[in-house]
């Protein structure tokens, strides 16, 4: 007989377990899906996982992929750790990539040093500025931040639209939904002749290593945690309880804006129509799966990227469409809190005894 | 007609704990029982199973001799069995009639002349056609109870029915339940308020850590040997010194009012009162009326005009908790789970919410840990916080346990005044007796306490001056020595 008992406290060991067992288990069923549409498991676990990052061309892929992913998710671990769900961090990608191809394009054939350091930060005040909706409309009027920030994604793309197929739209670009090319003065250096991995990657490891700090070191993270699990606790202590809210929202939508710039400032280097494959609602999974922590985010970021390139993969040599990226990201959430009950439970074997 | 009903080896345990343990208990119509047990000794599980609310892991009820098989409070209600909570389940913005048929399927029409007919037998008087919210507790309660009798129970279980009652109001309920009684209605009194036991029930069935430690009846019984069996150890009684009277004030609350914009919230009218140091000030109230709002005016949690507060000369109407702390004022909030600390956090990350300056918990913006345990470790020591490990997480705290390290997390910075709310709510009477022996230390020191309580016997064992909060507005500042718990009760109740 099998019994579920609760654990006296959670463990520390399934804390860190949970997420390999949630990658484990998405590899099996993933197998068993590709099995019932007739494919041979492995095989197509192969092409999946480790065709795409098999070379130094993949593998810049993959680290090209992972730092949006990465970047948003350091930042939505700061709105998640203090209770505060943000879930638009797409929308305020979308926002902080408008602001600063604004400006990248104002310095439209021009040259100069610093013209990238503008851009980029353009991008994060775009970010922190759509932030900025969901967070004073929670603290102010009692709003609920999820709806919010969902909703503004949609705006925020249809402003993206509106830009590139109108006012902003190449003059000698055909009538094509996308601006002109930036000045390279504007675009974020490559690291390598032929790879399209970009200097954002320092932006993101830059993040990781700030964020660590913020949170586990300095009275300002202590109050967020404290804000974020009680705002009565933050009035009692003496914490400005609302500007800590609203100041977890900024640096989120900053991360979320700047990863919005790695995007067009990177090997694009334009405003088009589909800057982002749904990077900002994939970050959620990877900051969960990354337990909220600076470093296991590192790793989520790269597991769920390989599932975009796994995805273009299996879409060229199989044949299978490339949305199966979103059923394995799917997936792989889904185990993720299937496997977190192990963090409150345990589960007991009963010999024959009755 | 007779009621009887059993309760046969009645076992539910939850992880890490028993709440009752092989419990079984006969009941008969015609007399009160009382259940008597302190927090957490599984009183309130019996009762749910009772209800349906729980289902027990192992036993039986009867009910009538017939197994009642109580799978949801509905199964309870289809068998006559009634229940009266301790916190009300009324929909506050219903009418009062709404709130009556809201889970009867029967006929408007019959269930208003039902409604009436039980109305005028036991003389309640509340309007049908307000909104909830507009009732009082003692008639909110009443409602909760109509709507049972609507059921024409056999059983009828009230827990803890009078922790939000007046006296007077008090005394009304003890009437109406004896006249359910001797109509034939099973009636379980569940309390742990020795006084009401002996006023009201005929028999006494005492429990302890989930288990059933005695049953008696009351003729056989006194308050002391009542409080033994609960307890289960002689208690010592402890007594305050008389303090030495000093004319030297600490704080002065002039001309203080606050509006809230919340509707749920109480206003705060033209609050005057001030303490000496060394002295305890009571003040006295049932839950609602204001208590909340003057512990968070007196917190800094609710600015206030700077001159409305004068602490050790310095008028500090406008500053926040914190800012308030480096005055040496503390405070001990009532909600100790939602608001004193945080469960989630460690017991050292706990004591860093109170961030007086020259402990030196923060440095130039960055955390300074080995502080902040070396404080915490102190703290568990010096106030006997049962555990040596400052990176437990403290909701594994007993109540009595994160209570005392709220309030060492509060003294240790030795205040001049400690502002505490209930600060002995739901503790076991070890506890109890723990904090009020450091309360009265505190005094001894020469240093002030604000004390408010909804706890009558709590404030007239502690207080040098008592009083009375009542819709807002405080009454007069009696000396201790004159005031009775039925004084305080009329006062309470709103009476001059």
């Amino acid at each position: 007989m099998i019994k579920i008992v609760k654990r006296d406290q959670p463990s520390r060991a399934i804390f860190f377990f949970t997420p390999v067992l949630a990658i484990f288990l998405t590899l099996v069923a993933g197998g068993l899906i590709f099995f019932i549409l007739g494919f041979k498991p492995f095989e197509a676990l192969k092409f999946f996982f480790i065709v795409p990052i098999a070379d130094k061309y993949g593998f810049s892929e993959l680290l090209l992929k992972a730092t949006p992913l990465c970047l948003i998710a350091i930042g939505l671990s700061f709105c998640f750790k203090s209770n505060n769900w943000n879930i638009g961090a797409e929308g305020q990608l979308t926002f902080g990539a408008i602001v600063s191809g604004g400006v990248a394009l104002l310095f439209y054939e021009q040259e100069g040093f610093y013209i990238l350091p503008i851009v980029i930060l353009a991008g994060a005040i775009g970010g922190m500025l759509y932030a900025s909706i969901p967070a004073i409309l929670k603290t102010y009027f009692n709003t609920n931040e999820i709806l919010v920030s969902l909703m503004l994604v949609y705006v925020s793309k249809l402003i993206l639209d509106y830009l590139v197929v109108g006012p902003w739209s190449n003059p000698e670009g055909f009538n094509f939904p996308e601006t002109r090319q930036f000045s390279d003065s504007a675009k974020l250096p490559l690291l390598f002749e032929g790879l399209r991995i970009h200097a954002g990657i320092f932006l993101a490891l830059a993040a990781v290593v700030i964020s660590w700090f913020v949170f586990y070191k300095t009275y300002l993270g202590f109050q967020m945690k404290v804000s974020g699990f009680s705002l009565k606790t933050a009035k009692y202590a003496g914490y400005k309880g609302k500007k800590m809210i609203i100041l977890v929202f900024l640096i989120s939508g900053a991360c979320a804006g700047l990863a919005g710039v790695g995007e067009i400032t990177g090997p694009i280097g334009q405003l088009h129509r589909e800057i982002s494959p749904d990077y900002g609602f994939t970050a959620i999974i990877v900051a969960f799966l990354g337990r909220l922590h600076p470093v296991g985010i590192i790793f989520a970021s790269l597991v769920v990227a390989i599932t975009y390139l796994g995805a273009e993969t299996a879409q060229i040599f199989m044949q299978i469409p490339k949305y199966t990226g979103q059923v394995f990201q799917g997936m792989i959430l889904f185990f993720l809190l299937a496997s977190d009950y192990l963090l409150f439970f345990k589960i007991k074997f009963i010999g024959s005894k009755k | 007609m007779n009621t009887n009903l059993k309760i046969s080896n009645v076992t539910k345990i939850y992880p890490g704990c028993i709440a009752n343990d092989n419990v079984s208990l006969e009941f008969n119509s015609g007399k009160i029982y009382a259940l008597l047990g302190e927090n957490g000794a599984g009183k309130s599980t019996l009762v749910k199973i009772l209800s349906g609310v729980i289902i027990p892991d192992e036993g039986k009820i009867y009910l009538n001799e017939n197994n009642l098989k109580l799978n949801s409070p509905l199964d309870a209600k289809k068998n006559d069995i009634g229940m009266v909570f301790q916190h009300f389940n009324l929909f506050e913005t219903l009418s009062v009639f709404e709130n009556l048929i809201i889970d009867s399927d029967e006929h408007r029409e019959s269930l208003r002349e039902k409604i009436d007919t039980i109305m005028k037998k036991y003389n309640f008087s509340i309007d049908l056609n307000i909104p909830v919210l507009n009732l009082s507790a003692g008639q909110k309660q009443k409602v909760e109870i109509i709507r049972c009798l609507i059921r024409s129970p056999k059983v009828l279980i009230m827990d803890e029915p009078t922790s939000v009652l007046t006296e007077q109001e008090t005394s009304e309920l003890f009437l109406s339940l004896k006249k359910f009684s001797e109509e034939g209605i099973l009636i379980i009194y569940i309390t742990h308020k020795l006084k009401e036991v002996m006023q009201l029930c005929d028999e006494v069935a005492v429990m302890r850590r989930g288990k059933l430690v005695s049953v008696s009846e009351i003729k056989n019984e006194n308050i002391e040997s009542l409080a033994n069996k609960m307890v289960g150890q002689n208690l010592k009684t402890i007594k305050k010194k008389k303090a030495k009277t000093s004319s030297d004030q600490l704080i002065k609350i002039a001309n203080l009012n606050f509006t809230s914009e919340d509707p749920f919230e109480t206003n705060l009218i033209d609050i005057n009162f001030s303490v000496n140091r060394g002295e305890c000030l009571g003040i006295a109230g049932i839950s609602g009326n204001g208590q909340s709002e003057l512990f968070q005016v007196l917190s800094g949690e609710i600015i206030s005009e700077k001159n409305s507060i004068e602490f050790n000369n310095n008028y500090i109407g406008d500053l926040n908790p914190q800012e308030r702390r480096e005055y040496l004022m503390a405070f001990s909030p009532e909600d100790r789970l939602e608001q004193a600390a945080i469960p989630q956090m460690k017991i050292f990350e706990n004591v860093a919410l109170n961030n007086f300056k020259s402990s030196n918990f923060f440095n130039n913006g960055l955390i300074n840990e080995n502080k902040i345990k070396e404080h915490s470790k102190k703290i568990i020591s010096d106030f006997n916080v049962n555990t040596d490990n400052i990176e437990l997480k403290s909701q594994f705290l007993s109540g009595g346990n994160l209570q005392k390290l709220i309030i060492g997390r509060e003294l240790i910075t030795s205040p001049d005044l400690l502002i505490c709310f209930n600060p002995t709510w739901g503790l076991d009477v070890g506890a109890i007796n723990y904090i009020h022996e450091t309360l009265i230390k505190i005094n001894e020191q020469n240093k002030s306490i604000i004390l408010i309580s909804t706890d009558t016997d709590e404030l007239l064992k502690l207080s040098d001056k008592i009083s009375v909060i009542h819709k807002g507005k405080l009454s007069k500042i009696m000396n201790a020595e004159e005031v009775t718990s039925e004084k305080l009760g009329i006062l309470m109740g709103g009476a001059n």
